[in-house]
């Protein structure tokens, strides 16, 4: 009986999502400044340094999910407080598919600056 | 004869005149009267009310009239509008009809706040008073708004009690524990006086949104154990599509100004965590 | 019905003055959100530097990465900017977890005085952090 309808259309999984991105978020935020402002210090940031941090299997694999991690979290927010001002309709649709494109260009540039970081691949 | 007919004559034009004076007669002893009720009361309290009527030329632009009433104690915001009503303006338009908190009809924007007027002490209040009508809603006329799409919303969750099955016996009760009725207890006390979702922003800008009054109605019958599961999801789906629960963002405003002490944002709250429950299990 | 009235919804931002602690926290939440997402595109945006570095520029910290960030780094309004990102982000995360709480039902009848301590524990975090994110440029 919950075949019946989409769960696209319930709009329960990006609220989930939103929370459950955020409980991973609050961690990986936290983590990323103290990392960059308090341990490493943003004024002396090198290629060298960063790379060194990102030929690191954990850190690496910690940076790609919080990258997607926070792009979801971040664009569904915004997503839903258009909805909240009152988006609908046709302009609902396009903005929702605008959303989208952007998050997977974000994401794919992400990665691909993540790479270039990395000695491992 | 012609004694008679003068006679008529004079009784024709008498009407028009003395009708005009009885108004000036009778609104000078009006005017005397409030100024009576002024002197005698301990202190008078300003109101300042919001005007409109799109069907009278001098009223078509909104503006704010003000009363001077004579303040009794315990006296509310509905008994210093009535007053400005009988005796200053009879034009002034409001609903009220209970006056003891329980029909709903006189919810109001008061020193900027939703309020019920029946419920609401003038003394409590800072002066001059403001009072207008909700927020977020058409203007009727006056104080009076447009409560069609809060009745919509309302009935969209089909509010009433629908069990899936009846009990066995013919005479046989319905059961429910006095901790299931104890959990639906407060959703019990919407009076549908509209306030609450007058606060919310998400209600404002989103047309679409059930609001906090109808989600509330949804969970007092989701929630009560009488109804049986299929009925349960039934209700469920229809608040958890795009515009039910999920706009809530727990604003708080209409937990705030619910003058039925309803905690409306758990109870919306309580309704998203139970559609997220139901539907994990099927993943 | 004749005809009516409609007075819209912007006219609740002119009474700023008699929102409410869940108000307030609801309103800061999106812009601190939308601070962040505008951040997190220009930050990838900034990242992209490191697209095609030459190692051996790398190696005496000359390639266009290093050069572009500690040129930013040396900026005061960066630094403050910096400062102006840690207030946001912290606020966006305390309230959020204060968010995370009323969504499981739980202290929603403390939701205003969680509101104000988040919004005490930013100043305080913001303010201990000054010397660090400073550090260096004074």
């Amino acid at each position: 009986m919950a075949k019946h309808y989409s769960s696209f259309e319930r709009g329960n999984w990006r609220w989930f999502l939103q929370r459950i991105t955020a409980i991973f978020l609050i961690g990986a935020l936290a983590f990323h400044f103290v990392t960059l402002h308090f341990i490493n210090h943003a004024a002396e940031i090198s290629f060298a340094g960063s790379q060194a941090r990102m030929s690191e299997i954990g850190y690496f694999s910690l940076m790609v999910t919080f990258l997607v991690a926070g792009a979801f979290h971040g664009v569904n927010g915004v997503y839903n407080g258009l909805v909240n001002a009152g988006l609908d309709g046709r302009q609902k649709q396009i903005v929702g598919g605008i959303l989208i494109v952007a998050t997977l260009l974000l994401i794919g540039q992400g990665l691909r600056v993540a790479v270039a970081m990395t000695t491992l691949f | 004869m012609s004694t008679q007919l003068e006679q008529e004559t004079e009784v024709e034009e008498e009407p028009t005149e003395s009708r005009e004076s009885v108004a000036q007669r009778l609104s000078e002893k009006r005017r005397q009267q409030i100024q009576e009720d002024l002197d005698s009361a301990e202190k008078t309290i300003q109101l300042k009310v919001f005007r409109y009527d799109p069907e009278i030329e001098g009223k078509m632009e909104p503006r704010f009239d003000s009363f001077q009433v004579p303040f009794h104690k315990g006296m509310t915001v509905l008994d210093a509008l009535i007053y400005a009503r009988d005796k200053y303006d009879s034009s002034l338009t409001f609903r009220h009809s209970c006056r003891q908190a329980v029909c709903g009809s006189d919810a109001l924007f008061v020193n900027g706040q939703q309020r019920l007027g029946c419920k609401t002490q003038l003394g409590d209040l800072e002066h001059p008073v403001r009072i207008e009508p909700l927020p977020h809603q058409d203007v009727v006329k006056d104080l009076v708004v447009d409560m069609e799409h809060f009745y919509d919303q309302m009935h969209a969750v089909e509010p009433y009690f629908d069990p899936d099955e009846l009990p066995e016996g013919e005479l046989e009760e319905q059961r429910q524990t006095p901790e299931n009725r104890e959990k639906v207890k407060l959703s019990t006390r919407c009076i549908w006086c509209g306030a609450c979702m007058s606060s919310c922003n998400i209600a404002a800008g989103d047309n679409k949104y059930l609001g906090p009054a109808a989600i509330n109605k949804a969970y007092r019958f989701a929630m009560d154990e009488r109804e049986g599961t299929d009925r349960k999801k039934e209700r469920l789906r229809i608040v958890e599509q795009e515009h039910g629960v999920w706009r809530c963002q727990t604003q708080f405003s209409c937990t705030e100004v619910c003058p039925k002490d309803i905690p409306l944002t758990e109870h919306i709250q309580a309704l998203k965590r139970e559609s997220i429950k139901n539907n994990l299990k099927f993943w | 019905m004749a005809q009516s009235y409609d007075r819209g919804a912007v006219e609740s931002f002119g009474r700023w003055r008699e929102f409410q602690a869940g108000m307030w926290a609801w309103i800061l939440h999106k812009l601190t959100g939308w601070i962040l997402v505008g951040y997190l595109f220009t930050h990838i945006a900034v990242l992209s530097t490191a697209v095609g570095v030459d190692p051996g520029a790398a190696a005496t910290e000359m390639d266009t990465y290093t050069q572009t960030l500690q040129g930013l780094e040396g900026l005061l309004i960066v630094r403050f900017l910096e400062i102006g990102l840690l207030t946001v982000a912290v606020f966006h995360i305390l309230n959020g977890i204060r968010l995370l709480f009323v969504d499981l039902g739980l202290g929603l009848d403390v939701q205003d005085a969680s509101f104000y301590a988040s919004l005490i524990l930013t100043a305080l975090i913001t303010l201990s952090s000054l010397p660090t994110f400073l550090g260096g440029a004074l």
